[in-house]
Parts: C-alpha cells; structure tokens; sequence
C-alpha cells in the first residue's frame, strides 16, 4: 500500500539525505506528485520488463479463440486475431514511452541548442531562427503529423521525428529567452572579462541555468507525446501492425466493440494512467521548481 | 437466392423484350403517373466505399452507382428484389434487331435539368461512345459498342462490332448505361471528357445538391423530374470508410441505413437495434491477395506459389469474417455462370509445399510489403496474411492506406506507386455476368485495374471469345478456364465473395436493394 502522507518520518526516514533525497522528500509532500511518480516509476517498470511478463506471444494470432472474454488462460481475454490482449498491452506500454522519451530528447537537444545559438547569436541570425520556430508552431502538431506521415509513411522513426519537430520550437524559445536574459548579467559579462569563449559560456555556465525549467516543460509534455502517439496508431498512422501499441489496440477494439468491450477497456486504461501519471509528476515538478509556485521548498 | 444464372442468351433476350415491347404497359407508364411522398422526409445513409466520381462513364465503385441512379436515367435497370433481372427505364422499348445491333426508343418528356432540353438519341450517342472515345478506366463494360445510329430524336441503334451478351447485364442497367446530356457536358468540360465530381446536368428523381469529399454528398429532388415522385425530399450519403464505424454511426441514431460486416451479423441478429430489420444478401463481390508479378521480388512463379500454398484461407475467414462467408474459388460466385467447383490451390493450402516453392525459387528469407484499405476488415485480413507468411520465412509489412491513396495504387495514370507495390489485399463488386468478373485482368487493363500485372494471350482470347458465346454451358467453360489461367499464374490467391447484411430503421424507410444487397436508394420509401 502506498501512503501519500509523505512527509511521515518512516519514509523521510528511508530516504536517503543526498539531493536525491531532498527532491523524493519534497515530492512526497505533494500527493497527486506521489501518486504520478508511482504511476510513471510503475509504467516504466512493466516496460521494461514486459518480456518477462507477458503470458503469451503478443503478435501471435489464434492463441486463443478470437474475441475471448478475460478468463485464467487469457487475462484481458483476446482480440479479433485471437491474441492474447493481456501480453499485448503489456508491451504495448514500450511503443509510447520511447517515442515520448526519444521524441521529446531529441527535442530537448536541439531545441537547447538552436535557442542558445539564437540567443547568443547575432541579430539577423535570432530572427531567422524565431522565424524557422513560429513557422513549426504556426501548423496544428496533429495536422502537421498527419500530413508528414501520411508523405513519408507510418512508422515508429517517422513518428518520434514529426513529434520531435513540432515540439522542439517550444524549447528552443523557452531556451532562448533564458539565454538572452542571461547574457547581460553580471557573472557572464566577468566571465568574458576573464577571456571566456562563447562555447565554454553557453555550456558552463548558460546551460545550467536553462536546462532546469526545460526539463519540467518535457515532463509537462510527455503525456501529450503519449496521447498523440496513441492517437496516431488509433487513425492507423502509427506503429505497423502487428507490433503491439495502446492505441493500435484501442482500434482494433473500437471496431469489434459490439462483440466485446474488453479490448477498448484494456488499452484504454494504460494510456489514462500514463497521461495522467506524468501529468501529475510533472505539476508537481512544476511546483517544486517554479520559484512562484513553490511554497516551502 | 437464385442469381441470374445464365445471363441473357440472345432468345432469351428476344423473348423478354418481345413481351416488354409488345405491350410495355408496366414499364412504360406514363411519366404523370405521380406518386407524391411525404414531405420533409430525409433519409440518411452511409456509404462504406468512397465516391470520388459522378461521371457514369468514369465510375470508380459501386457506391458512386448507388448515387449515379437517383441523378441520371438510364436505358435499363436492374429489378429490385432477390432475383436478378432487369426492367425498362428511360427506353420505352428495347430491341435486339440481329446480334450485333439493338434498337431503342427512349420514353418522352425525360429533361435535363438547366434549360439543356428533353433526353434525346442524340444523348444516348454521346453517353455510350464517350467513354470509348475518352479511354475510360471502365471502356470495357462497352465491351465491342461501335457505334450510335441515330434515327430520330427518341430512337437510335447500338451498333456492335461483335455479338457482346453482357451489354444486357453490365452496361445498360449499371453505370455506364447512364445518359448525360451532351451540351451539359460539352459546355462544361469542352471536350466532352470526364467531369469528375461536378456533374453539370442531370435526369433523374433528384439532383447533386451538396458534395463535401470524405463527408457527404446530399440529394435533393429534380424539380424538372416528370416521372413517379421518390421516396424522399432529400437523400443524405454520408462517406464513413470504415462499416463498423458505420455500424457505430447506426447505432448512435446518425444514419438509417448501412452495411454491416459479417463479423457483427450474430451480434446484430441477436440483439438489433430498435426498430431495426436486418437483411441478409448474398454477395458476388471477391476478394482476393493480389501479387504483382513485375515486381522483382515476385517475378519468380515459385516465389508466388509459395504465398499462394502458404495462405490459409479459412484461417482469414474465421479472423475477418467471423467464419461467417465462404470460401471462393474464383471471382465468380456460386450461381453466377462459369462459377468453379473448387480452386487449383486447397483452401487450407499446404506449409511443406509453400516451403518447396520457396527453395525452388533459391530463396530463404523474403521481405516483402502488403498493401492494404485502413479498414479494420482489410487490416485483418492483412495482419492475418502476415502471420501465415512468416511460417515460411516471409517477413510482410503491412501498409494501410486511406480508399483516395489505395485505389490509385497500381494505376499507371497516377504516378509510378505500382513499381513498388507487390502483395496488396484487394476486393471487387461485381455483376451478375461472369465478363465483369474477369475483363479487369485483361493484358488491356495492366496498370489500370489489372494490378497483378498479369498477362496471358490464352485469357484475353477466351474473354473475347466469352462475350460472344450464347451457348450458357459452353460460356461456362470458357471462365472457368479463365479463371484457371489466372491462378496458375500464382498471382492470385482468392479468398470469398464475402456477404452482404444491410440493417435499416423501420420507423423511417422501407429499404430496397439489388439482390446483392446493394441500396437502390432511388426506390427507397419513406415511412
């Protein structure tokens, strides 16, 4: 059972006193943070673990009769193909989680990059690059990934690089104005008194201070990736079939809704608990991190 | 069911129009004989396939026939009803003069809508040489048509260049028999080719009045339509791609009649929905895995017989069909002439034998793509395929595309797409004449709905030879050899003809359908 009194002394107790230990002990005091760090430590766990978990072969088809209702032999019972929908979720947890991790990393990435470079930059070269970011997020991200895979084709690479792209222009503005305020403060300009190169200013001493807020905007942004993802595979632009995805299995139930509920049910659950896991993880991040909001940190 | 079984053998044909055009009383009742429906009425429908043509001559799909028969007259129509056969509709009379020439007299007072005058012979000519003219993906419904003799304003000659039995079947009652007025489509497209989704005239009960791609098209009634009143004020078809979305469409109250799949026909039968009648209708559609054989992975036969010995089909039937359709043996259905017993390749096929094909052909590993409508149906079926090629070292990748980008796929006209493609999951309507059922695997067709690429000198002289023959049981032989040719081949593996349920709400409309179970909207009635 997990306690969400956080701050009793038996778990303040078990947490270690490093920073780490600082941070679990301040999430702890926020409940819904506990809970969605238990969700997403919970998720990320049967993820990698699936393999070890799962009770059949998830893409072989007629391991049971099709559309079975759950039983001892079939937990979530079985969809249209006769698969057992119990394995299947189980891995299909890993399809969203590394294309929200792999999208939102690469985004991270270049996004920090590209907003130092144009914060730091010269003037012509900041507004090319404002220009190049406006123009990303002009374009609805649904629409957007909707039109670049329905040109290059459904698949997990082209997935993670549409998600990538059209969450990088936040970070990189996000990264930018961080950078731009940074540049005329006093430590920056005595580091360059000091003969200080761009480089070592941007890595040393810029990016650390701009990395923090980006890092709680990422985890803000998971569960939309995961959602979005899911909504791909459910339009039939994600993953290719038979790999196992939440969303590929929310369609597949969808169609054979009327014989049984059951396959809905059951990829619908997993991605409610991961959105709503990260979502609270990242307010509470939010929270704990944003000089405004946090309370007592 | 009895389907039309033989087709129309030239005495039956003669003997059928001698009593429509001895005394055509029924069907040619006067056009006042009105009959007022209720007003405000609306049926809704939803149309599984998509409709991307309005022009009869251009027709992509059944669907768009459905729509095509509410806005234009044709010569003839097929009967409603369980039993296939065809009655008159905008000809007064139909005559077989001799085997290549048939003699028409159109009723009077049919007109265009937007001042483009009465329905002549003159129209008759235009509409059945167009398409030929403008080398129509669909020329072949035409079979050997010549020529239109006119000889006054209601009466022409179809002139034939050779006897062609399935005129009576395909061409006259179904799509490309529809009349479109010349100076409608001369001024609106100059050069009298195909006008797409914007039909400038019409003749029939109802006009276009709306059409939004990939939502709806909505009909009204032809003010100028002299004949009996139809059912309804306004006909909406709503476009949902996939049937058991329309199932759900059907369930929510949004529609009032739709197909339904196979799969959820128990479901349906045990507990229909309120003031619901469920129909069960025999299909002659077929579906099959396709295989392009200019593919180079595919050149090899024996690369090919071994997809065709490796796919079971009563596994894809019990998957994507809930074991509900049976297995075919070709692409004609039981009933319908030239129909086979059974198929070169068991049902079940063979694993050990697929494996043999596959080391003749010096190939162990393969990888190959399978192209596919993003329809839970067809994805099935597809992810079914793809499990049963990977027991002999076949890896598939299954790509599922929308009807716009699927149906454009192997077609040369619309880009180089087909070079690519090698297994696809295909399906085709039919009608109940084994020519249709065979002329899109013409050498003529590759790359335009022959998408296997198939070619055979054998096949293409034994059509030529079918559209003649009068004779039913020696017409049969000839498809039956047909359709030996082309799943020897091995680019080809049939699976069913599939079936048809169609529900709709009672409270609302009485339904009529072809006795395939496709709608007749046009002689829907309200309730």
């Amino acid at each position: 059972m997990v306690s969400f009194e956080a701050d009793t002394p038996e778990i303040n107790d078990a947490i270690d006193t490093g920073a780490f230990g600082a941070f679990l002990r301040q999430l702890c005091k926020n409940r819904l943070g506990t809970l969605g760090g238990v969700l997403v430590v919970l998720i990320a766990a049967i993820a990698v673990l699936a393999p070890l978990i799962v009770t059949h072969d998830p893409i072989q088809i007629m391991v049971g009769p099709r559309l079975a209702a759950p039983s001892l032999d079939f937990l979530l019972g079985t969809d249209q193909l006769g698969r057992d929908t119990f394995s299947r979720v189980i891995m299909g947890g890993r399809i969203p989680l590394l294309v929200a991790f792999a999208s939102l990393g690469g985004a991270l990435a270049v996004g920090v990059v590209l907003g130092l470079i144009a914060g730091f930059g010269p003037r012509w070269l900041d507004n090319l690059l404002l220009l190049i970011f406006d123009t990303i997020r002009s374009f609805p991200s649904i629409i957007f990934a909707l039109a670049i895979i329905a040109l290059l084709g459904p698949s997990l690479v082209n997935i993670i690089l549409v998600i990538a792209i059209t969450c990088m222009p936040g970070y990189a503005r996000v990264a930018r104005t961080q950078a731009q305020a940074l540049q005329s403060s006093e430590y920056i300009a005595a580091e360059r008194s000091m003969g200080a190169g761009t480089t070592r200013i941007l890595a040393v001493h810029v990016l650390p201070n701009v990395i923090g807020p980006l890092v709680i905007l990422v985890s803000m942004d998971v569960p939309a990736v995961i959602a979005t993802s899911a909504g791909l595979s459910f339009l039939g632009m994600g993953v290719r079939p038979p790999t196992p995805d939440w969303g590929a299995i929310l369609n597949d139930g969808y169609s054979y809704i009327n014989q049984t509920p059951w396959i809905v049910i059951a990829g619908g659950i997993p991605i409610i608990l991961a959105t709503l896991g990260f979502t609270f993880l990242g307010e509470a991040l939010r929270d704990m991190f944003d000089p405004k909001l946090r309370k007592d940190l | 069911m009895n389907y039309y079984q033989d087709g129309v053998s030239r005495r039956t044909f003669l003997k059928t129009t001698s009593v429509f055009g001895g005394g055509i009383v029924a069907a040619g009742m006067p056009l006042s004989s009105a009959i007022w429906a209720a007003e405000g009425k609306v049926l809704t429908a939803a149309s599984t396939n998509d409709i991307s043509k309005m022009d009869p001559q251009f027709y992509t799909a059944v669907s768009e026939v459905s729509v095509m028969e509410c806005l234009y007259s044709k010569l003839t129509r097929f009967k409603p009803g369980s039993e296939w056969g065809w009655e008159l509709e905008a000809a007064e009379k139909l005559e077989q003069v001799d085997p290549t020439h048939i003699r028409f007299r159109l009723k009077k007072g049919i007109k265009f809508t937007g001042d483009y005058g009465e329905l002549t012979a003159g129209d008759v000519k235009f509409s059945f040489e167009r398409g030929i003219k403008h080398k129509s993906p669909v020329k072949d419904n035409w079979g050997s048509l010549d020529h239109v003799e006119i000889e006054d304003d209601y009466t022409g000659v179809i002139v034939l260049k050779t006897p062609f039995m399935p005129l009576f079947n395909i061409a006259f009652p179904y799509a490309v028999g529809h009349i479109v007025s010349e100076d409608a489509v001369m001024k609106a497209t100059k050069d009298g080719g195909d006008f797409g989704m914007n039909p400038p005239s019409f003749s029939g009960p109802y006009v276009l009045a709306e059409y939004k791609p990939n939502q709806h098209l909505l009909l009204t009634r032809n003010p100028d339509w002299a004949g009996s009143k139809p059912g309804f004020d306004e006909i909406r078809v709503v476009l949902i791609g996939d049937t058991k979305t329309a199932e759900r469409a059907y369930q929510a109250g949004d529609i009032d009649f739709t197909g339904i799949t196979l799969d959820s026909l128990a479901k349906f039968k045990s507990n229909p929905p309120a003031d619901t009648k469920i129909e069960e209708h025999p299909s002659l559609n077929y579906h099959w895995i396709g295989m392009n054989v200019d593919h180079p992975k595919l050149k090899d036969i024996n690369v090919r017989k071994a997809i065709q010995w490796a796919i079971n089909v009563p596994q894809i039937l019990e998957a994507a069909f809930a074991g509900q359709a049976e297995v075919a043996t070709g692409t004609i259905p039981p009933g319908l002439l030239g129909h086979r017993d059974k198929a070169l390749v068991p049902p079940e096929g063979d694993l050990a034998k697929a494996k043999e094909f596959l080391e003749k052909a010096g190939v162990s590993e393969l990888n190959l793509t399978i192209d596919c409508l993003n329809e839970s149906l067809f994805s099935t079926i597809a992810q079914t395929v793809q499990a049963q090629l990977s027991q002999i070292g076949i890896t598939v990748e299954i790509n599922a595309q929308d009807a716009g980008s699927f149906w454009t796929l192997g077609m040369e006209s619309e880009g180089d797409r087909w070079k690519d493609m090698q297994l696809t999951v295909m399906w085709f309507s039919n009608l109940p004449d084994p020519y249709y059922a065979t002329s899109s695997f013409l050498q003529s067709r590759v790359g335009v709905w022959n998408w296997e690429r198939f070619r055979s000198e054998r096949f293409d002289e034994l059509s030529a030879k079918g559209a003649t023959m009068s004779d039913p049981n020696e017409r049969a032989k000839v498809y039956q050899e047909m359709q030996d040719l082309m799943e020897e081949s091995g680019a080809y593996r049939f699976l069913t003809h599939g079936g048809n349920p169609v529900m709709y709400r009672t409270t609302h409309t009485q339904a009529v359908t072809r006795p395939d179970g496709y709608p007749l909207y046009v002689d829907f009635k309200a309730v």
